[in-house]
């Protein structure tokens, strides 16, 4: 087969000949190996007891990430000790930033300086008078919804997480610092 | 019939200058029944002329659009005091050319003017020399040709303008819907498939079997995605909803790419290549095999665009191993193409246009590699949202679709206009500033592509996100966004001087064209077929020898190839079929989609909000649709559920993140933010590359429009109550209600072109300037609705259900009342 010479076949089309050359071998290979392929998939994905849903997958690495973060700390409430055991512990702050980053600091800046939320540094508050009432603003909400509720996006842990890191935000100097808003309240607690 | 004359030697088509218009000439046969015709040039003409135009269009708004995405941050440049790219601020501030708007204007003049008038081009000139017939009606051909050119008129102008389905590559509303199944269907299906009865070859040539399978099935794609109730001249709701309506739009999307983007191009390189190379087609055999796996299999494969949303498991993973499928049935056109160069290698090196035919084979290898690769589930997960897709595309469009186009057009030039080429030097520039200009393209998009798909995945030790502000991942792109903007303009310019020597050579045409006259033989009755060969078995089961005689031999095969209208069932029947063995279980099946008692529909001044998210083409930068991903979550919220889009006519998932998710974008806000964020994004956002959209707080809400909206949307099934007969006033309550939530933060109440609150309250009044009564409410009520009605309390069946201003205006004012 391999050392015969194709053969023009007896039909031209507006001068287009064609060979009568088999389908080359490794073509047959590869596309009865994709469709053996599939039907494999298929079975072991959709009907059998081994294959697990993205889902599934999704849940187990929701277990698995809640456990690398909050494993060692347990549930966390919202007091005064805890907020400044969370605090003092670096790697709960990193966690607690990147919340921060990714959905507090489009309005209160990186640095907790303000843009069109309020300034986050300095010792004026409008709904805080204690340290406490962090967490009631992130959970709740304020200010006819300028600030909004995160109960629904973050869980208690995080939230308290949060309000640890946002309360030690206090004190720092931003680099485009909003003026003061609210009421000048005492210091926080040093335990 | 043939006698075997042609045996074990190539026809050469007469290559006297000036003269070769005339193809194959004259068979060698004569007998009773001989007919003189001439072939219908002009018509290819007039398509090769309106490919380079609409080529130097699509391709220019192409450059366009990816200015727009450096543009923002560009204008911020201070050299020496100056900021040099300052001009540009006109494309960030425009409303009718935002980049939302003019995206789906540069895919849909790439895909429907530039390739579009490519195919017909192509196709009007080798189905009458396959056929030896003219085609069927001239006054049909010119039908065809000018409603083609008014459709992509009319998309020019309705795209910029926001009127839009908001399905991509399906934008166009609904009475340009109509006019594409006419021309398509009427004009030149019609045409087609009539040239076809009346042909004087027996057999159809491979390239027919690929233009019969485009024609057909881009006609079921456009008619069954397109299904839509108009409530206005200019804007339509799609029957489907939700995790349906996604479906369909990909088993178009996907097949649009297959039957418009491929098979039409396939059957041109089954013509023009082996015209051009005058070498005879590698095997017979291969096209037969890779024509019907190629029909059959391609349809099932387009939920590889919804892996991991909230389309069923079961479609998502058959349209990956459809995918995987399709890599050797895709190949078999590639293997077909390249090695009928065999023998012709030396004259590659010396002929432009089969460079470009090399090049652009190559790409369609390269591309239908890719694609499988990209459907498989785990490498969806990075490349899906992000630059590789668009890199993707891109090597198929630029270098499949282009290169093609300009192979087979220079090919066509001294033919069609019967005089040597213009410029053959700047065919060779054209094939080098293209080929450049394709890899200062796809390179650095693949890059950004990979870029940043790693690092919305990316956690650091502690397991939190290393990116968390979704920001950063898009300014890391704006090298890359350069280097693509530096390939696009070169392949741009590679257009503009093939237009340049289309319309020289076009000027140096003789006075009249040269029409000659050709003589064919008509079909006549009583054709016995081919003998049926004998099986190469040996003493086995008689219908073993018969399946190895007839079937596995191609003797049937060849049978069909003179029946054309057997042919164009079998080929409907292939691609249908299979469209229904997903297409079924998709809607009937109830668990596909899982309703969820607490989502509800949209109030009426959210719905026009969301036909304003719509009208601003928002989809084509926003997505919404949060896939089960930990990274995924993590950065935008709970994963989105299929019961959470029963109510969205059309879907609006979107397929690209050059913003954030928009799936729970609810109540992340505050009004006050959403409205100053339209108003300027950089006033919040400095590294933002949105656009403004201060239009939207100066233009009037047409309250009086909303009633029709929720109509249609109540024709379509939406449980409406009390909206069926008051959307108007609901409209506005909820409006003042937002107005008034809004001022209480400490947001605009009255908005004044120029920017600015102000004094004189009355005078503002008067002028019309309270921000109640403007499109950016409508917007920001949608957008506060986003992915809130999972977490709501079921509704008490006992009062009226379906009252939809119970749960949306009531989610606002619970909001309110959580301070």
């Amino acid at each position: 087969m391999k050392e015969t010479k194709p053969q023009v076949l007896a039909h031209e089309y507006d001068g287009i000949c064609e060979y009568d050359n088999p389908t080359p071998g490794w073509w047959h290979l590869i596309f009865v190996g994709s469709v053996v392929f599939a039907g494999m998939y298929m079975v072991f994905w959709h009907f059998s007891p081994l294959a697990w849903s993205e889902k599934d997958a999704w849940k187990s690495a929701q277990v698995r990430e809640y456990k690398r973060i909050f494993g060692a700390v347990g549930d966390l409430k919202n007091d005064v000790p805890t907020l400044i055991a969370m605090k003092s512990k670096p790697e709960m702050m990193a966690i607690a930033e990147g919340m921060y980053i990714g959905n507090c600091a489009q309005c209160h800046a990186k640095d907790g300086g303000g843009v069109n939320g309020v300034n986050l540094t300095d010792n004026s508050y409008k709904n805080v008078k204690e340290m406490t009432d962090v967490f009631t603003v992130i959970t709740n909400g304020a200010a006819n919804g300028a600030m909004p509720s995160w109960r629904a996006l973050f869980s208690e842990n995080e939230r308290v997480l949060l309000a640890a890191y946002v309360s030690g935000l206090r004190g720092t100097t931003p680099a485009n610092p909003k003026p003061p808003e609210g009421n000048e309240i005492a210091a926080w607690p040093v335990k | 019939m043939f006698g075997l004359s042609t045996l074990g030697m190539v026809r050469k088509p007469p290559r006297d200058a000036g003269f070769a218009a005339s193809g194959g000439g004259v068979s060698g046969y004569s007998g009773i029944g001989v007919e003189k015709f001439v072939y219908d040039d002009g018509i290819v003409r007039k398509f090769v002329m309106a490919t380079v135009l609409w080529g130097v269009v699509a391709m220019l708004v192409g450059v366009i659009v990816a200015i727009q995405l450096v543009a923002p941050l560009a204008v911020k440049w201070e050299m020496g005091g100056v900021r040099p790219l300052a001009f540009l601020d006109f494309l960030t501030t425009t409303s009718f050319l935002s980049f939302g708007r003019l995206r789906p204007l540069h895919t849909n003049a790439a895909i429907f003017a530039f390739a579009g008038n490519s195919i017909f081009a192509g196709i009007y000139y080798s189905t009458q020399r396959l056929c030896k017939a003219r085609m069927f009606s001239d006054v049909l051909s010119k039908l065809h040709f000018w409603g083609w050119q008014g459709i992509i008129v009319a998309a020019a102008l309705t795209l910029p303008l926001g009127i839009t389905q908001g399905k991509e590559y399906a934008e166009l509303e609904w009475p340009i819907d109509l006019a594409i199944a006419v021309v398509w269907v009427g004009f030149f299906g019609v045409n087609f498939f009539g040239t076809l009865m009346r042909r004087r070859e027996r057999h159809m040539y491979v390239a027919l079997w690929f233009y019969i399978a485009t024609i057909a099935t881009v006609a079921v794609l456009h008619v069954f995605n397109s299904l839509a109730i108009p409530a206005t001249l200019t804007r339509s709701y799609s029957v489907y909803a939700g995790v349906q309506d996604a479906f369909m739009q990909w088993w178009y999307g996907h097949n649009a790419v297959a039957f418009f983007l491929t098979t039409p191009f396939l059957g041109m390189m089954y013509y023009f290549l082996p015209k051009a190379a005058e070498r005879p087609v590698y095997s017979y055999r291969l096209s037969i095999v890779h024509f019907w796996s190629l029909v059959f299999l391609y349809i099932w494969a387009g939920p590889h665009h919804l892996h991991y949303t909230a389309l069923p498991a079961w479609a998502s993973s058959l349209g990956m191993v459809f995918s995987l499928m399709l890599w050797m049935p895709s190949w078999g056109g590639m293997i077909n193409g390249l090695l009928t160069l065999r023998g012709a290698w030396n004259r590659v090196s010396a002929d432009p246009i089969l460079k470009f035919f090399v090049v652009g084979i190559t790409f369609y290898g390269m591309s239908t590699f890719e694609g499988p690769m990209l459907s498989i589930k785990s490498v969806n997960a990075l490349s899906h949202y992000t630059d590789w897709t668009i890199a993707h595309v891109h090597a198929g469009a630029l270098g499949w679709n282009g290169f093609m186009t300009f192979g087979m057009i220079y090919w066509l030039l001294p033919r069609l206009f019967q005089t040597e080429i213009w410029s053959k030097k700047m065919v060779a520039a054209h094939f080098w500033l293209g080929t450049i200009g394709i890899v200062l393209y796809i390179i650095p998009i693949y890059w950004a592509g990979v870029t940043q798909g790693l690092m919305w995945r990316a956690f650091d030790e502690t397991g939190r996100l290393q990116f968390p502000d979704f920001v950063e991942t898009l300014t890391a792109l704006m090298p890359m966004y350069w280097v693509r903007i530096i390939g696009g303009t070169l392949f741009l310019i590679g257009m503009i001087m093939c237009g340049i020597n289309a319309v020289m050579t076009w000027k140096a045409r003789p006075r009249a064209y040269v029409e000659p006259v050709q003589e064919a033989a008509a079909l006549t009755a009583g054709y016995s077929d081919d003998p049926v060969p004998s099986s190469r078995l040996g003493a086995n089961l008689e219908i073993a020898k018969e399946i190895d005689a007839k079937l596995i031999q191609g003797w049937f095969h060849r049978v069909w190839e003179r029946k054309p209208l057997k042919f164009t069932i079998l080929t409907i029947a292939a691609v249908v079929v299979a469209s229904l063995f997903e297409i079924i279980p998709t809607f009937l099946i109830r668990s596909n989609v899982p309703s969820i008692a607490s989502v509800q529909p949209y109030t009426p001044l959210e719905l026009v909000g969301r036909e304003i998210y719509i009208s601003e083409g928002c989809y084509n930068c926003h997505s919404q649709m949060i896939r089960p991903i930990w990274a995924e979550t993590k950065r935008y919220g709970e994963f989105s559920k299929a019961g959470e889009f029963v109510y969205d006519h059309p879907f609006q998932w979107g397929s690209r993140r050059i913003g954030p998710d928009l799936a729970r974008e609810g109540g992340r806000q505050s009004h006050d933010w959403h409205v100053r964020h339209l108003e300027s994004p950089q006033q919040l956002i400095p590294q933002s590359i949105m656009p403004s959209y201060a239009h939207l707080l100066k233009e009037d809400l047409d309250f009086d429009g909303v009633q029709r909206h929720v109509d249609v949307m109540a024709m379509l099934g939406v449980p409406y109550g009390d909206a069926l007969k008051n959307a108007n006033s609901m409209a506005r309550a909820q409006a003042n209600e937002i107005a008034q939530q809004l001022s209480a933060q400490g947001g605009y109440e009255f908005y004044v072109p120029g920017g600015g609150r102000i004094e004189d309250v009355a005078a503002a009044e008067r002028d019309g300037y309270r921000l109640a009564n403007k499109k950016v409410i409508a917007l920001v009520a949608y957008l506060q609705r986003l992915g809130q009605d999972i977490s709501k309390p079921a509704p008490v069946p006992a009062t009226d259900p379906a009252a939809p201003g119970a749960s949306g205006v009531g989610a606002v004012s619970s909001r309110a009342t959580q301070k």
